[in-house]
Parts: structure tokens; sequence; C-alpha cells
């Protein structure tokens, strides 16, 4: 790493001389200078290479296993003839499998009421937590520290905690719910069919819940105080401040953190596994873990690829929106 | 151009720098290795503390005993082995021996991972030492493909003085089992405690009330619909806990421990824990309906066929079943052997508890369904789930499951 350090400061001081002493690099190259006499060029070439690491980093870890994983998805790929190498190419038929199976569109279905049930009430917890820690008041910094635990713990400790906490005969909340009467409240939280995958929201909206305080309150910062206190003295009440000023201001936020938290949210696995294991019976097995089990239970790598780059769909929409949401917001800020 | 040139330099160092660590690790490699020397790898799931005395002691009996051998031994959570067997397979780094689980042969079976073992085997000619169950559980295709390393089974463990205050004796039958469980239940105290959690654990635990109602995996629209039934009275009548569809046998015993069950369906792993416990037990054979039956549990050894010492790695299996080096390793496991020939040897000679169980291993079958049963075991394992959490009926249950079995297992 020193060596690497080294090497930039000492292209940077080279460069730095090469000004001193006037050899100032045009500004645009003229095509027909020989890329090897061109300072320019040379320090563009340079810029390629440190972008080398990076680009072969993203090459291996991401590009290969993406490819290997397409690769996977339109062949034949079971444990019998891994070794031979004998995988046939079968086109679409894995795709075919995967979307003719029942329990697929279960799944997605699972997901998708977990990831907007989650999104919901993380964002409106989160948004109103938000706006409580915006106004000072004693504690303030320590409470927001210890809100951020919930997002730091692993999803396995969490899983863990809560399918203790839900636990029918001996958890937490079920005794709170007898303990103030509301005996009727009390379920079979996670090994009820009906119930688990409200457990299984709750326990996500529990880790959400600080990831969206923090960026909104990171919004709520940027908001003019003057707005408010010009709408106070024009006579408009908390109320109609929050809505006319607040939302309308941190909507470019609040996109934003839906946007994050629905990707992370949509291809959440091992919180769920640990909790239910997709259970009972298939109540929770949202999309990643029936990949999971096509994968490793059933050993179908093919189908396994195929349904597992379905998953990636609705991320990689979102993804892409949202990076043309920031470019957008990127050229309007250089506007202004 | 003078910083290219430092560029260079540089690169050419480090260059220099990391071939000659590759260089040192290689020597290194060849250093510790002498020429005669095979090295096998071993993969296996005992990853408990309480294992590693004997697991250290049978491989050092081995380095000893088999010459120019060393082992080199990498342990995985239970759950993980089968799993990384197949990555293995994918990324070409796999053992020359393991241990895997007895219902891995379905799958490992199917594939070519595992090496055949049919002619050595023969020759060795020990076959008829081992327990029917046990020995056909290697079988795959006709072909031998692992040899037993250990064999278990369930049986039903009751807490003694629960079951003399409720008046009640050790069931024998389906029918006394529902009744000794009601009777047993109260309070927070159910009769009966089993796991039925949606994994091969569950199913481990709900076979052998389908084999007992005289049928299997063929017959399981019907035969699957009356085992079924019968746990969902246990359910009804409040002496089995819903929540047992979340339960690993390790919860299981937990509450059996706690005195939250007075009975409960376990295998003898479970012996050393109970031991410490401040109430007297027994344990009986499952009861039995138009038949008895219980599951086969345990491990077998596998040599994979990737390996280059295949004759090495079978001289270690064979080495490993000679009954001088095969019972102490059983007996610090807390294992039963898989061979008749032992059956007077050992603590499960004289210990009354794992005497039962052995006493069932001729009775213990194994799930051998082919390179699809995981398709039709999580079928099961949703059938009860769904049964046992009220959300379908055994009928319709059972009826359900047999579809998805037929298309696992018959095509």
């Amino acid at each position: 790493m020193r060596g690497r350090q080294g090497l930039a400061q000492e292209v940077h001081r080279k460069l730095e001389g090469r000004r001193r002493r006037g050899h100032r690099p045009p500004t645009h190259p003229s095509p027909s200078t020989s890329p090897s006499a061109s300072p320019s060029a040379r320090r563009r070439r340079a810029a390629y290479l440190f972008c080398l690491p990076g680009l072969a980093f993203l090459a291996l870890f991401l590009a290969y296993p993406l490819f290997y994983n397409v690769w996977t998805s339109v062949h034949d790929v079971r444990l019998s003839g891994l070794l031979g190498g004998a995988e046939r190419f079968n086109g679409l038929a894995n795709y075919r499998t995967v979307l003719d199976d029942p329990a697929f569109w279960h799944s997605v279905r699972l997901s998708l009421v977990f990831t907007l049930g989650s999104l919901a009430c993380q964002f409106a917890l989160g948004f109103a937590l938000a706006l409580l820690f915006a106004r000072p008041f004693p504690l303030n910094g320590l409470l927001r520290s210890l809100l951020l635990v919930a997002w730091l713990l692993p999803p396995v400790v969490s899983g863990t905690l809560f399918r203790w906490l839900l636990d029918a005969e001996s958890g937490a909340y079920n005794a709170l719910l007898r303990a103030v009467g509301l005996d009727t409240l009390s379920r079979d939280w996670l090994t009820d069919p009906s119930t688990s995958l409200a457990g299984v929201v709750l326990a996500n909206i529990w880790v959400g819940v600080p990831f969206n305080m923090l960026l909104l309150l990171v919004g709520l910062h940027t908001i003019d105080p003057e707005l408010h206190e010009a709408a106070a003295i024009d006579g408009a009440s908390p109320w109609q401040r929050f809505r006319r000023i607040t939302l309308p201001l941190m909507r470019p936020v609040s996109v934003t953190v839906l946007l994050l938290g629905l990707i992370y949210t949509f291809k959440v696995f091992d919180l769920v596994f640990v909790m239910t294991g997709g259970g009972p019976v298939d109540a929770t097995r949202v999309l990643s873990l029936y990949v999971y089990e096509v994968f490793f239970r059933f050993f179908r790598f093919g189908e396994g690829a195929a349904a597992g780059l379905l998953l990636l769909v609705v991320p990689l929409l979102t993804g892409v929106f949202y990076v043309r949401r920031l470019r957008h917001e990127d050229a309007r800020g250089g506007a202004t | 151009m003078p910083y290219p040139l430092d560029r260079r330099g540089f690169l050419r160092t480090a260059g220099a720098g990391a071939a000659a660590l590759g260089l040192g690790g290689a020597l290194a490699s060849c250093g510790s290795d002498e020429p005669s020397t095979t090295t096998l790898t071993w993969w296996d799931y005992f990853t408990l503390d309480n294992f590693q005395p004997g697991m250290t002691r049978l491989i050092k009996d081995i380095e000893a005993g088999v010459p120019d051998v060393r082992i080199e031994r990498r342990t995985f959570p239970f759950a993980e082995l089968e799993r990384q067997i197949t990555l293995g397979a994918i990324s070409g780094d796999l053992p020359d021996i393991a241990i895997v689980d007895n219902v891995s042969m379905n799958t490992l079976g199917g594939s070519d991972l595992l090496a055949d073992l049919t002619d050595r085997v023969e020759q060795w000619g020990q076959a008829d030492q081992y327990y029917k169950g046990p020995w056909d559980g290697c079988q795959v295709d006709g072909r031998a493909l692992g040899i037993p390393n250990q064999s278990n089974c369930l049986a039903l463990y009751y807490n003694t003085r629960m079951l003399q205050d409720a008046g009640a004796r050790p069931p024998t039958t389906w029918d006394e089992l529902a009744s000794a469980a009601e009777r047993l239940t109260s309070g927070d105290r159910y009769g009966l405690a089993l796991s039925a959690i949606r994994t091969e654990e569950g199913v481990f635990q709900f076979l052998p009330f389908l084999w007992q109602a005289g049928g299997d995996l063929d017959t399981f629209a019907t035969d699957g619909a009356t085992a079924l039934s019968f746990l969902d009275d246990l359910i009804a009548k409040g002496s089995l806990s819903e929540q047992c569809v979340g339960w690993t046998q390790q919860d299981v015993n937990t509450r059996f421990l706690n005195q939250r069950a007075a009975m409960q369906i376990n295998g003898p792993w479970q012996i050393p824990t109970l031991k410490e416990a401040d109430f007297d037990w027994a344990v009986v054979a499952l009861p039995r309906d138009k038949e008895a039956a219980t599951c086969l549990g345990g491990e077998n050894w596998v040599v994979m066929a990737s390996s280059d010492h295949l004759d090495k790695a079978w001289e270690v299996l064979e080495y490993t079943q000679r009954p001088s080096v095969l019972t102490p390793y059983l007996v610090s496991f807390g294992n039963l052997p898989a061979r008749k020939d032992l059956a007077d040897r050992g603590t499960w000679a004289s210990d009354p508890a794992l005497r039962l169980f052995l006493s069932q291993l001729p009775l213990a079958r194994p799930r051998q369904y082919g390179a699809h049963y995981a398709d039709a075991s999580q079928a099961i394992a949703e059938a009860e789930q769904a049964v046992l959490t009220g959300s379908a009926s055994p009928s319709a249950a059972a009826k359900t499951a047999a579809g998805k079995i037929d298309k696992a297992l018959g095509g």
C-alpha cells in the first residue's frame, strides 16, 4: 500500500514540477501528436492504469459471477454430471420451469408483501423519529446512537432476538400482551402461517427504522429554518408547515431512502432464514429463500440460477431508476 | 521519462517480491511432505467439543496403523457439509474422504461424486457383519458407495415419575401413546414432544409414523393421511404443542429436560445430556400401529471419485472398521455400532438406554429413495406443517403431498 501511495505522490510531484517549468499540457490534445510524446495522453494513460485494479475487481467479483450465473441459467446443470462437465444447453427451459412453478409466484407475492409492508412502516416510523430528533432535547445524541444499534446488529443476531421475543410460550411479546390484559391478541407468531409473515416484517421494521431515521434526519437538517420561521410569522399552523414546507422539501430525500430501502429489503435472506426458515409450510418463503432451496436443497443449479436472475429484476430496475434520478438531481443541482 | 521508469521499477520490485513469496511457499510445502507420505483430506460435521478427543484419537490411530498416511481434517456444521461438497464439486476442491449423513446418499449417490467401492467391498467380504438398514443405505443402484460409520434411530423417552404419577404405562401402540399423552398433559406441560420442523430433521421424525401405518412414500395419499391425522388428533387434544413445527430435535430435548414434556421422540445422541438431568427417565421402542418401524440415522464413510488416492483412502476406511479401532471411537462419541459383531462390546452392551436403541437398529429403515428424495422430503415436511398448524386437513394435505412425491420420485 505504501508503495502505491508513494508512487501517486511522486507522479503528482513530477507533474507539478513540469507545470512549473512551463510544460503546461494542452487542454485538447490534437490527434496528430503521438501518444508517447504528449504528456496529456500519458497522463490519461496513467489515469486508466489507476482504474485497472478497480476494473479487475469488478470483473472478477461482479462480472464473472454474473456471467457465470447467466450461463448456468441456460444450461441443464444438476448435481449429477457436475464433475464430467456434461451440462447441456437448454435455452430458456429453466426459466419456463421456474415461471410455471406456483411456488415461485407464491414467493414473489410474499416478497412484495414483505417489502412493501416493511418499507411503509419503516418509512413512517423513521420519519416520525427524524422529526423528533431534529429538535434539540437532552440526551438526543445518546438516544439516537442507541437506536442505531438495531441497524448495526448482524441480521442473524436480530433474527434470533425476535425469534425469542415472539416465541409463543416463553416470548416477551406475548407476556407483555397478557400483562396488559390483551390476551386475545397473543398469537403463535412465528409458528402460525397466518401471522408468521407479520412477525418477520415486524423484525425487519425494527432493523430498518434507524436507517430511514438517519437519512431523513440529514434531509431535515438541509431545510432552511428561515422558511419555517417566515411561515410561522405568516400564521401557518405546525401541521400546515409540515404539509406545505417539510414534506415537499423532503421529497428527493424520501425517494432516495425508499429506493435504497426497496433494494435492500427485497433481497432479504438471513433475517427470514434465521427466524422461520421459510415456514411454517411456505408462509414466509420469500423469493431469496425460494432460490436458496432450489439451489441447496434440490441442487437444481440451472433453475436456481434462472430464479436468482429473476430475483434480480426488481432491485435492478429500482437501481437503474435510482441512478437516473441521482443524475437528474445532479444536473438540477448544477444548474442552480 | 523519469516516472514511467519509476513505475516499472516499482512493479518489478513488487513482482519479484510476490514471486519470492510464492517460491518460499512452494519450498515450504515441499519440505514438510516426505515423498512417500500420502496426505488425505477428510471432511466431517463433528464440530462439537465432546467429539474432538475421540476424533483426534481415531486419526492418530489411523496415522499409526496405516503406513505412510497423513490425515488433514476439516469440519463443517451439520447442515453445511452436503452444501460444501456440492460447492466443492463446482470449484474442484473436494476431500478424499468424507463422513456424510446417511440421507445424503440420495443426493450424492445420484451424482458422480462418490467413488464406486463395490469391488473393494466385495474383496473385503465383511458386508454381512453390518445391520441390514445401515448397509443397504450405502448401496445405490447396486453399487457400494460407502460403508456405515455409526448408526442411530429414534425411540420414545419418558419421564419415569410423571408416568407413575399419571398411572400410565410406557405406550407400545398408537392408541396407548395417544391416551398416555393425553393423561400426561397438564398445565404448561405437554404429554409428548417431537420435531416437525420444515427440514429433513422433521421428516426424519415423521417417516416412522408413515411406516408404522403400514405405508411408504408411494402410498402417501392414504397412509400419509392416517399418520397425519394421528398427529393432528394429538394437537387437537392438546397433548402435543403446535409449536413443534418450529422445534429442532435439540429443542425437543430441551422441553423434555425442562420437564415441560413428559415424553419425547428422540435419538441416542441426546443420552449424554440427559444423563445430567435431575429426574429419572427411560426409553422404549416407538409405539407401533400396523407395523413397528423407526427411521435410520447416522453417517456413512464415502470416498470422493475425484481423489487421487483411492487405494489409500479405502485402506483408511477398512482400518477404521477394525473392532479394536472402531469400538473406542464409537464409545467416545456415545454412538452405536452399525456392526453386529460389536453388539456385546462397548458401553452399548451394558447401558440400558443404548441397548434399547441397539435393539431397534434391525427395524430401522434407511431413507433410500433416490436422487429426487429432497423434493419428496420437502413435500412431506410441508404437508405435516400444514396439518399441524391447522391450515389443511390431513387427507387434503396428504393428497397434495402425494402428488408432489409421485412427480418427484416417479419421473
